[in-house]
């Protein structure tokens, strides 16, 4: 399709899935090889970024992240800033303040989050790639729900300058797009070392050779507690993986267990920290009343425009690396999170990458959604987790469809700087399974 | 009575700690920033590798053990002036812990650790109650040194922190620009509990901060009342501390690991900076090594490292300790201020030292070459204007021998020589030749 | 999570937290903590945990150098002579 008719039609299809927060004014594409988006936590000169968050309604930075700066340079046109979970928080994309991006297969369900609205944006807008960022699973987690192909590189792969923090430990900057050939055109255009951000300094090059996955190993674990449908789907595609020639075991993986709550200790202890900065000065709304003293001043701004998932991980983080909890719960993740990294690199020693579904069960209906309590939703995350917190690349991929149609994704994890045989495990996956593309209706 | 000290210490790098924003003065606030020292979102740290070093060449004058491998912490707290509402600073792993300071080279000071941090930003208030902020601050490295509370009193907290500043100038070529670089914080106790006094400047301020809260805590448990663990602020007009706030619990910090930067292996980078040697440090070794008397050490070092060094050649090149210490501290010293000042070259006074010293000349043709060759004047004009200042000198000590035995007991005794001989040349000679005529007379003596 | 805990947390964190956040946010916590209790049997690895990929020694030179306007990075906040504008002191 033409690029000026996308850009033309993006006003009435945010309209219908809420995917942007913000839509690039400048409707020009006569510059521009291809268009992108990004979701808006990273920073963009020309557009305003807020993380899904009213307490930064006005920040427009004066500095792009280095991925939308490579992408630009590429030739790239960023057209818009994704929807996301409020600084990330959330695995559904409901805990933005600027809407809720709509399932492009069915519009009363969630895109998954929390880069909710890239997978949205991938999945409706024709030959797009969008800029994701997973802190525990949320660039797999949405790809999944929207039937596109997500891949998470290793931490420290493509620089964080220019993302606003929600786990610097854990985050992430990745590619999200229907076309898996766009995730190895992309990686090797937004990776690299960058001054500016010392943990992409560690990386050895990146090297597509085309390297093939040729044993998986399916941890038994990851199996209980998935749906029916997603079973289903699941064993159906290990069957074509074997006709693929890829040899799959199952295998006991104990240590995936513990990852869920050192990951959640990690991410809040960090992300509280990284919150701290929100007070209602230098950026974003400081429309407060400055006679109050500052501690009354910083408290009545971060309660009225932290929403409620936020200031329940807050909470979290700010207890979890407390004197007197701190080596109960921080210190001890620390070490619990390094016991799971040696596990899998175990693992890869016989295998060249662990499979497992992406998601428990496909993309649920908002009321269900409502219905979940903090520790239900956050279980959602068991899959897609441990290798973020491992620091390991993973994929995810469609690979089925329930009775209704919903999409069901499979997630394969390598060991650290090991995209190669993900990305070419991508596209020979395009080739063997054929994909379902959402009927866009305007 | 138990003190410790919590000194801060600008270190002099061109450029601030995470960030490539210069460290000089600005006339203008709010511009010397950038998003990282503003704590904007997005922003990234980067290390300075130079405050690295900076940190660990003090560690090493203090003595302290060098970690292996170090990395940062987040501190987390509210305050206008704290950009990100986090400081980035040392918690678990300080760049040096375990050091031992001697305070004029006797009295250990335990160093319980020295890390490195970045300083916050400055404020001010205004008439209506609000702030106003200048972040130019925001990130210039520091490192702060905790001391054990080894120190007794408050006039020795003050000569502590005197030397411990000269040494710190020395070690890191800190420019000598009055001491609002360095900052203090003053953790006192008369009984149990302690009270820290934050943000004292000044050497005088610091003993006055810890001698007003020594009396008002000794005056406290006089009346049968009980020290609160307390921030306090020293009101540098009204010479008094006053309470600021209940100390925060450490709790309220929160400290974890600074991801950003990742770790730091300094061990291979620590065995390859070498220090130079403290003043301190060098006169406790010229006692040792030469046998000579520390107010003579202190002497010699105070006026100059260079001074000292060029003792130690003389020494080496005549081979009499007491021949170098006599013309050092005489003629060498008297002159010393022209002779640094025009930059000159110590190897001339060697040389001379050295034909002195294989009796190719008199005292009294030595001290005139020393005063041509460190003055740049030509030695006839020397010559002329030197004679008859020996002479007088020894007359007035052939007439009063107990001077000798005097000055023996009390150095200051040869100031009674040197005034009058003053009075008596009536401005004739300079008093820097006068001094150093003396001098070198009465150490030949004695 | 008791609701003593909560509001202690919420204080140091600078939120104000109505009775029924209180209420909800001490129930969730609870539960929260109670699925992380599972930590403690956990296995504990070696190694430096800063990060999950080592990384070490990354430094830049001490040049000094300013890359963005100053100007334009003031200009959303709320500025007095140039000073940033904050709320009242101590």
């Amino acid at each position: 399709m033409n690029m000026d008719v996308t850009v033309a039609s993006l006003p009435r299809l945010n309209e219908k899935y809420s995917m942007f927060s913000r839509i690039s004014d400048d409707i020009g594409t006569a510059d521009f090889k291809f268009l992108f988006s990004a979701k808006d936590n990273l920073t963009s000169k020309d557009m305003e970024t807020r993380c899904g968050s009213r307490i930064l309604e006005g920040y427009r930075p004066a500095f792009d992240a280095t991925a939308i700066e490579k992408m630009r340079i590429s030739g790239g046109k960023l057209i818009g800033k994704n929807n996301m979970d409020e600084f990330g928080f959330g695995t559904f994309s409901t805990n933005s303040a600027f809407g809720i991006p709509r399932n492009p297969f069915d519009p009363e369900r969630s895109c998954g989050g929390s880069s909710g609205g890239s997978a949205c944006a991938a999945a409706v807008i024709e030959d797009h790639v969008s800029l994701g960022v997973s802190t525990g699973g949320s660039i797999c987690c949405p790809a999944s729900f929207c039937g596109v192909y997500g891949l998470a590189p290793t931490y420290g792969r493509v620089s964080r300058y220019g993302l606003i923090d929600y786990g610097n430990s854990l985050d992430k900057i990745g590619l999200i797009s229907s076309d898996p050939g766009r995730l190895s055109e992309f990686l090797p255009v937004i990776s690299g070392k960058d001054r500016k951000d010392p943990t992409s300094c560690a990386q050895p090059d990146l090297n597509l050779t085309g390297k093939k996955i040729k044993t998986v190993a399916v941890p038994r674990e990851a199996l209980e507690g998935v749906s029916g449908d997603v079973l289903s789907a699941f064993e159906s595609s290990l069957e074509t993986l074997r006709g693929m020639d890829i040899d799959v075991k199952m295998m006991d993986m104990p240590f995936l267990r513990y990852a869920m709550p050192a990951y959640y200790i990690l991410a809040t202890s960090e992300a509280s920290t990284n919150l701290a900065r929100y007070v209602g000065m230098r950026y974003g709304r400081q429309d407060g009343d400055l006679t109050l003293k500052f501690d009354d001043y910083f408290t009545s701004f971060r309660s009225e425009y932290f929403g409620d998932e936020a200031k329940r991980r807050i909470l979290l983080g700010t207890y979890t690396r407390m004197a007197g909890f701190r080596d109960r719960y921080y210190a001890k993740a620390l070490k619990v999170r390094l016991h799971i990294i040696s596990s899998y690199k175990k693992v890869f020693e016989d295998h060249d990458a662990v499979l497992t579904p992406t998601m428990p069960f496909v993309a649920p209906r908002f009321d269900d959604i409502s219905e979940m309590t903090p520790v239900e939703s956050y279980s959602a995350d068991y899959l897609t987790v441990p290798p973020n917190l491992a620091g390991m690349p993973h994929l995810s991929v469609p690979c089925g469809y329930d009775a209704e149609g919903m999409p069901v994704g499979m997630q394969f994890v390598t060991d650290h700087w090991d995209e190669d045989p993900l990305l070419t495990f991508a596209k020979d996956w395009g080739c063997a399974f054929e994909t379902r593309r959402a009927e866009v209706l305007l | 009575m138990k003190i410790g000290l919590e000194v801060h210490v600008q270190l002099p790098t061109l450029s601030k700690m995470f960030c490539s924003c210069p460290t000089t003065d600005a006339d203008t606030p709010n511009t010397h920033v950038c998003p990282t020292c503003l704590g904007m979102p997005g922003s990234r740290p980067v290390m300075n590798r130079k405050a690295m070093e900076y940190g660990i060449m003090l560690a090493k004058m203090l003595d302290c053990r060098i970690a292996d491998t170090v990395w940062f912490s987040r501190k987390t707290y509210f305050y206008p002036d704290m950009s990100k509402s986090v400081q980035i600073t040392q918690y678990d792993n300080p760049v040096g812990s375990g050091g031992v300071y001697r305070l004029n080279g006797n009295k250990p000071i335990g160093i319980t650790r020295i890390h490195l941090e970045e300083d916050p930003g400055k404020t001010k208030r205004v008439g209506d109650q609000s702030s106003l902020v200048d972040y130019n601050r925001s990130g210039i490295p520091l490192a702060e040194i905790v001391t054990e509370p080894d120190l007794s009193t408050p006039a020795e907290a003050r000569e502590f922190l005197k030397q411990l500043i000269a040494d710190i100038r020395h070690t890191i070529d800190l420019p000598d620009d009055g001491e609002r670089s360095i900052r203090c914080d003053c953790n006192i106790s008369v009984g149990k509990e302690r009270c820290e006094v934050k943000n004292v400047t000044g050497l005088r301020n610091v003993e006055r901060a810890l001698t007003f809260e020594a009396v008002r805590q000794t005056k406290v448990l006089k009346a049968g009342g009980k020290i609160e663990r307390e921030t306090r602020r020293f009101d540098e007009e009204r010479g008094v501390t006053v309470s600021v706030r209940k100390k925060e619990f450490e709790a309220d910090y929160g400290y974890i690991d600074e991801p950003d930067l990742g770790i730091f292996r300094i061990g291979e980078l620590a065995r390859s900076i070498s220090i130079k040697e403290s003043p301190l440090g060098m006169t406790v070794r010229l006692v040792r090594e030469y046998g000579i008397d520390e107010k003579t050490a202190k002497q010699m070092v105070s006026t100059s490292v260079d001074l000292a060094k060029t003792f130690e050649k003389i020494v080496s090149a005549t081979g009499s300790t007491q021949t170098a210490v006599s013309w050092t501290v005489g003629a060498i010293s008297a002159n010393w201020k022209t002779f640094e000042a025009a930059g000159g070259d110590t190897d001339g006074i060697i040389d001379i030292m050295k034909r002195f010293g294989g009796g190719g000349m008199t005292d009294v043709e030595a001290g005139i070459e020393l005063k041509a060759y460190m003055t740049g004047t030509d030695i006839q004009t020397v010559r002329d204007s030197d004679s008859g200042l020996d002479e007088i000198i020894d007359s007035y000590l052939d007439a009063h021998p107990e001077m000798i035995f005097e000055i023996r007991k009390n150095d200051k005794a040869v100031n009674r020589i040197i005034g009058h001989v003053m009075k008596e040349t009536g401005g004739r000679y300079p008093s820097s030749d006068i001094v150093s005529s003396t001098m070198k007379i009465v150490n030949s003596k004695i | 999570m008791d609701r003593e805990t909560v509001e202690r947390v919420a204080k140091t964190a600078h939120l104000a937290l109505s009775e029924d956040e209180l209420d909800r946010y001490s129930r969730d916590l609870g539960e929260i903590l109670d699925y992380f209790r599972i930590l403690d049997e956990s296995p504990e690895g070696d190694g430096f945990g800063v990060d999950p990929v080592e990384i070490a020694d990354v430094m830049r030179e001490d040049v000094p150098g300013i890359f963005i306007d100053p100007y334009e990075l003031l200009k959303d906040m709320k500025t007095y002579d140039n000073y940033v504008r904050g709320p009242k002191l101590l």
